[in-house]
């Protein structure tokens, strides 16, 4: 159980996170929704320790994350992994060792630096690129992928963490439909088949819809709506994107009738 | 959803490790060929530094014996003492002169150095044949020593602090020009291809697309610059390039030690100044983002 508490983040006078409190239950897929500038991100960075928390407390399991620091910070890093919009991984590395990263919390640091990673480790983060079809690529140049093959890199990356949860910041910001499709049933696929809490950013209500048992809804910092899918009405969507509303919810529209025409081909 | 149906990674890749050694055995082969290369390069280097350091009669015991007549030096030079007032003046002055002579000199050879800096760009020119003059040139000039630069700009328009500005100006503007023109490369090519699809011409990709990203790169290098010529004006001025480095080289010459570290702290001070003054404008070029 993650349970967050008064958690408040300030940027100078603004505050980007605001008194947020939540509880995250084990095995759930939590979708954050909100427009641009709600504090969505920042909630992740502070829940992965990115970002130091002004106010407030994260509890996991009974352990208050915000008070951990050297090993143990590692540590739980390591348990809560994360994925990026722009993906993070190093360009100049090639597959194989951008997943392999995803094992330093737990090999020593001389043989970490000095890449003798163990067959055990290999075998890992192998088992996780071929989840992901990815396989394949693991000699390639992290920078030789396409955006959607990068994502799938870098989820790989995660899943050797072997974390108890999974926090994606706008995953599929960057990337067509298609790829949208290929890394969100496979977030899907890692919260069902691996038991993964995964809490996931996200623009589109119809994505949010879709794949997400629990909804979460922020703006200007605050958490502003909670329920599942079918609670999320228009008049509530209004309330979340102000002005914005029609746009996303003809969106969502679009994106549904699309969805629909792919499922019937 | 059922609790029983959840596998780990670990469980996942124990039993697929079989199978996925099968598929990519490359991924679990320990290149033993490479690895060796490796330890015996690294061997290689290390045998080439002992052997260089015996080909040069290092001798550690001298350098033991010499210690105690660099304890004498340390001695004669406390406290620091410029004799009179008026000294201390001049050797103020000629401090300014140095100074004078570093900033003047690591400027014009930036100003020298920008369009040659683009020239010698692999994304800007793409005739290899012209890239390659540009470099070669610019390795010509760089690789004699603004010390000789000096020599040569005395006997061309005599003893003083012009000298030593030529001199800098012209050995800096072969360092600048290479690190200009890597700098370039290194730049990203989306903004260039951004204006290109505007309809900007090529001088319009290297104004707007290449220039402000560089822009900020090309300022610390030269303030840095400022900082080490201030250094290295003091030793073009012992042969006669202007500055403070004769009068160093004059109170060495008469063993006149607390004039020697009167001197070298005000270089020190100098420096440090400089060092100060740089990095905050270093700062405001780059215009650190506010989080």
């Amino acid at each position: 159980m993650l349970a967050i508490e008064g958690l408040t983040r300030r940027f100078g006078t603004k505050a980007a996170v605001s008194n947020v409190s939540l509880e995250i239950e084990p095995g759930a897929f939590v979708g954050v929704i909100g427009r641009s500038g709600a504090g969505k991100s920042t909630l992740l960075r502070l829940i992965n320790r990115l970002v130091d928390p002004s106010e407030g407390r994260i509890v996991c399991d009974g352990v208050d994350v915000t008070a951990l620091s050297g090993q143990a910070l590692r540590h739980w890093r390591a348990d809560c992994a994360m994925i990026f919009q722009q993906f993070n991984l190093v360009g100049r590395l090639d597959v194989l060792t951008n997943v392999l990263t995803g094992r330093l919390a737990k090999v020593s640091t001389g043989r970490s630096v000095l890449r003798l990673w163990g067959d055990d480790d290999k075998a890992r983060a192998l088992a996780a690129l071929d989840m992901l079809d990815m396989a394949p690529f693991a000699a390639q140049r992290a920078d030789s992928l396409s955006g959607g093959q990068q994502q799938r890199v870098a989820i790989a990356r995660a899943l050797v963490q072997e974390p108890k949860i999974l926090l994606a910041d706008e995953p599929i910001a960057s990337l067509d439909p298609r790829n949208t499709k290929v890394v969100m049933d496979s977030l899907q696929r890692i919260n069902k088949e691996l038991g993964i809490t995964i809490l996931c950013n996200l623009h589109s209500l119809d994505l949010a819809r879709a794949y997400c048992d629990r909804l979460v809804g922020m703006a200007d910092g605050r958490v502003v709506f909670q329920g599942r899918g079918f609670d999320l009405t228009d008049h509530v969507a209004r309330d979340l994107y102000g002005l914005e509303a029609g746009d996303v919810m003809e969106d969502a529209h679009e994106m549904g009738a699309g969805t629909r025409m792919a499922a019937s081909a | 959803m059922t609790a029983t149906t959840l596998r780990t990674l670990s469980a996942i890749a124990a039993q697929e490790a079989p199978r996925l050694r099968a598929a990519y055995p490359d991924v679990f082969r320990v290149d033993l060929k490479r690895r060796a290369l490796t330890i015996g390069g690294i061997g290689l280097l290390v045998g080439l530094f002992a052997l260089g350091l015996t080909m040069l009669e290092t001798s550690w015991t001298r350098v033991f014996l010499g210690l105690g007549e660099l304890g004498k030096f340390v001695v004669y030079m406390i406290p620091p003492d410029p004799g009179s007032w008026s000294k201390a003046l001049v050797y103020l002055g000629a401090l300014a002169e140095t100074v004078a002579i570093a900033i003047l000199g690591t400027v014009l050879a930036a100003i020298l150095a920008l369009p040659f800096g683009f020239l010698a760009a692999r994304n800007v020119v793409p005739s290899w044949i012209l890239r390659f003059l540009m470099r070669r040139s610019l390795d010509t000039i760089r690789s004699v020593d603004a010390l000789i630069w000096a020599l040569i700009w005395v006997n061309v328009v005599g003893l003083g602090p012009f000298a030593g500005v030529l001199a800098i100006m012209t050995s800096d503007f072969g360092t600048f020009g290479k690190l200009f023109s890597e700098a370039v490369e290194a730049a990203d090519a989306k903004a260039s291809e951004g204006i290109k699809s505007t309809g900007g011409s090529d001088l319009h990709q290297v104004r707007f697309g290449l220039l402000p990203q560089v822009l900020p790169l090309f300022a610390s290098q030269v303030l840095y610059y400022i900082e080490s010529n201030t250094r290295s004006a003091t030793i073009i001025g012992i042969v006669g390039a202007g500055g403070i480095g004769l009068h160093l080289y004059e109170q060495i010459r008469t063993l006149e030690y607390q004039h020697v570290s009167f001197i070298i702290i005000l270089v020190l001070a100098a420096v440090s100044l400089i060092d100060w003054v740089s990095s905050r404008l270093r700062f405001s070029v780059i215009g650190i983002r506010q989080t």
